[in-house]
């Protein structure tokens, strides 16, 4: 009887690899290039994935040799029963289709990963823009309410009407450069809302043309194995 | 039955690992294809439910009480994935011949026949629970999107008839399965109590990667068509507790929440209820507008809109839990709490330290943010 292949359980697995995150290192301190690291982890995980593989193959090999041996030893002499028999075929097969499954749960994993990776920095560049948005907003209003006391002051220190006329264009100007300056400011901001909103439409359908290449790959392969 | 054997031989074989459920669906799908069919396109969740439910079969297999119930609930869930009686047999047939594979030398005919025997005594009670349950309710019911309305860039309220109609109590969910993911099912909650012309309710969610909340999220249409799996669920108002309620929501947790509040304005003896109704962020508010609207209609509704991350805000601010533990002495309520798995644990923990007996406390089993 050969040996099961240690506990599945306590190895690490791309998936992990695929996931795990770092602390960011404290301001001022020196941390490794984010992108560098991404990039070595995928590298790593396609490793794991190709060594899983070799593995899975390496296993279905030792079992069909084992098999012919047995059925050799059972039939002893006759050769052509040992090689080309009956189950081995079909051991095979199922070998051949089990890799194109796994081949398939790849194919859907990297994809949801992608998505995954996508919608969280989308949402996170949207915290970052609201926050932004809301700070700008805030300056605004807060300068808006001052030049409106500062108005206000002026309008009761001023008795002389040339004076007021000046202040009161002086204001509509403000006020007009407020009301240009708001209207800018939401035209940028469904702008790039928008944009934002297409590229998630974007992620979707390519999300769904892998699918069906994954989808039609287990297909291919099922044609085979029947 | 040597149950002892049973025992021995599957431990050795599950140290095989994803390998022997791996072999065992290839082998089966390459002797019957159309059952293919049946499953998502990754099998990668489906093998380890596979190897979950028989290592709790094995476990179990000599305290047949508590193994029939577990098997009876599987029966009646594989209808809506559409599983039929004829089934069972390739399954087992499958299962025999990937038991012996990974056994090898120790595979002996007495084993294979108390395999045999075991894999037949679950699979009569699978069919015989599924024919019982086929006589009150279909495998599962055609649900078409009336509307659906986009409340926040990842929150969409789809409005839904299910034919025939579906019968079920507020605050229960529902599995649901897009045509554009075939063979995922997904539960969520209907978020309102029942119509008289049927239709439901439900606020969905985008998770990060998940594949069928996206699917629900973007691109559903006026006409689009769902599965609806049965209505489980045990988050259901308990009318008779004359005490009153308070109700904290996380994001879409709201959902089952609005059905009950929805079920109290038809109680001839009204409770008051206040409703604390959680999110990260304003926009995350998504059906404060109507809450507020039947707050304005009924006096013993309260509503609280809380954001949990924004410095400034329409509501009150900061960690949900420290807002509601803030807001008053709730021994003396019935609580019921659904949101974020760690909203409803840390929640469910302060209040039973601060008095509510955890009798009172009403939360639902599964995790929300299931993928």
């Amino acid at each position: 009887m050969t040996v099961a292949w240690q506990q599945e359980e306590k190895r690490l697995t791309p998936d992990e690899v695929q996931a795990v995150t770092f602390p960011l290192s404290r301001i001022g301190r020196r941390g490794f290039d984010e992108d560098h690291v991404r990039a070595f982890l995928q590298e790593v995980e396609r490793e794991i994935v190709t060594l899983l593989n070799e593995k899975v193959s390496l296993w279905n090999e030792v079992e069909r040799l084992r098999r012919r041996i047995i059925t050799g030893m059972k039939q002893s002499g006759d050769n052509d029963g040992v090689l080309f028999g009956r189950e081995d075929a079909h051991v095979h097969a199922v070998r051949i289709l089990s890799n194109a499954q796994l081949t398939a749960d790849r194919y859907v994993a990297d994809a949801q990963a992608y998505s995954h990776r996508l919608t969280e920095e989308a949402r996170n560049r949207r915290d970052e823009i609201l926050n932004e948005a809301q700070q700008h907003a805030d300056l605004v209003l807060e300068e808006a309410s001052s030049r409106a006391r500062e108005a206000a002051l002026a309008t009761l220190n001023a008795p002389v009407p040339n004076q007021m006329e000046a202040d009161r264009s002086a204001l509509k100007a403000e006020l007009a450069y407020l009301r240009t300056f708001g209207e800018v400011y939401r035209t940028h901001l469904r702008a790039y809302t928008e944009g934002m909103l297409r590229s998630i439409s974007e992620w979707e359908r390519s999300e769904a043309r892998t699918i069906d290449q994954a989808s039609s790959d287990v297909r291919g392969s099922y044609d085979l194995g029947r | 039955m040597d149950v002892l054997g049973l025992k021995d031989s599957f431990s050795r074989i599950a140290a095989y690992g994803d390998e022997v459920p791996l072999f065992f669906y290839s082998d089966l799908f390459i002797k019957h294809p159309e059952v293919r069919d049946l499953f998502p396109i990754s099998m990668k969740t489906q093998r380890e439910h596979l190897i979950g439910a028989l290592a709790q079969i094995v476990a179990q297999v000599d305290r047949l009480e508590d193994l029939t119930v577990f098997v009876q609930s599987l029966g009646r869930d594989h209808r809506k994935f559409g599983a039929v009686a004829e089934h069972y047999e390739a399954v087992g047939d499958s299962l025999l011949a990937t038991l012996g594979h990974f056994a090898g030398d120790t595979w002996t005919p007495e084993l294979a026949a108390d395999w045999a025997a075991a894999y037949g005594l679950v699979a009569s009670v699978m069919i015989e629970a599924a024919k019982e349950d086929e006589a009150s309710r279909p495998a599962f019911w055609r649900g078409t999107v009336l509307s659906c309305e986009q409340r926040a860039f990842d929150i969409n309220v789809l409005h839904v008839r299910a034919e025939p109609r579906l019968d079920f109590r507020p605050g229960q969910s529902v599995a649901i399965e897009s045509p554009r993911r075939p063979r995922l099912w997904r539960y969520y909650s209907i978020a309102n109590a029942p119509r008289e012309d049927g239709t439901l309710d439900f606020h969905v969610r985008l998770i990060d990667g998940g594949a069928v909340s996206m699917a629900l999220t973007y691109g559903q249409e006026p006409g689009g068509s769902l599965r609806l799996g049965p209505p489980i669920g045990v988050l259901t108002l308990d009318a008779t507790c004359g005490r009153d309620l308070l109700m904290v929501a996380g994001s879409t947790g709201l959902a089952p929440l609005k059905a009950l509040i929805e079920q109290v304005a038809g109680l001839p003896a009204l409770p008051a209820v206040q409703l604390f109704f959680c999110a990260r962020t304003a926009d995350g508010l998504y059906d404060l507008p109507s809450l507020e609207k039947l707050a304005g209609e009924h006096q013993w509704l309260t509503v609280v809109p809380v954001i949990s991350s924004e410095l400034r805000s329409r509501g009150e601010s900061g960690s949900v839990t420290d807002v509601v533990m803030r807001a008053g002495n709730w021994s003396g309520h019935d609580a019921y709490l659904a949101g974020p798995t760690e909203m409803v644990r840390d929640t469910a923990a302060r209040l039973t330290s601060a008095g509510t007996p955890r009798s009172q406390i009403h939360i639902e089993d599964f995790g929300w943010s299931e993928p």
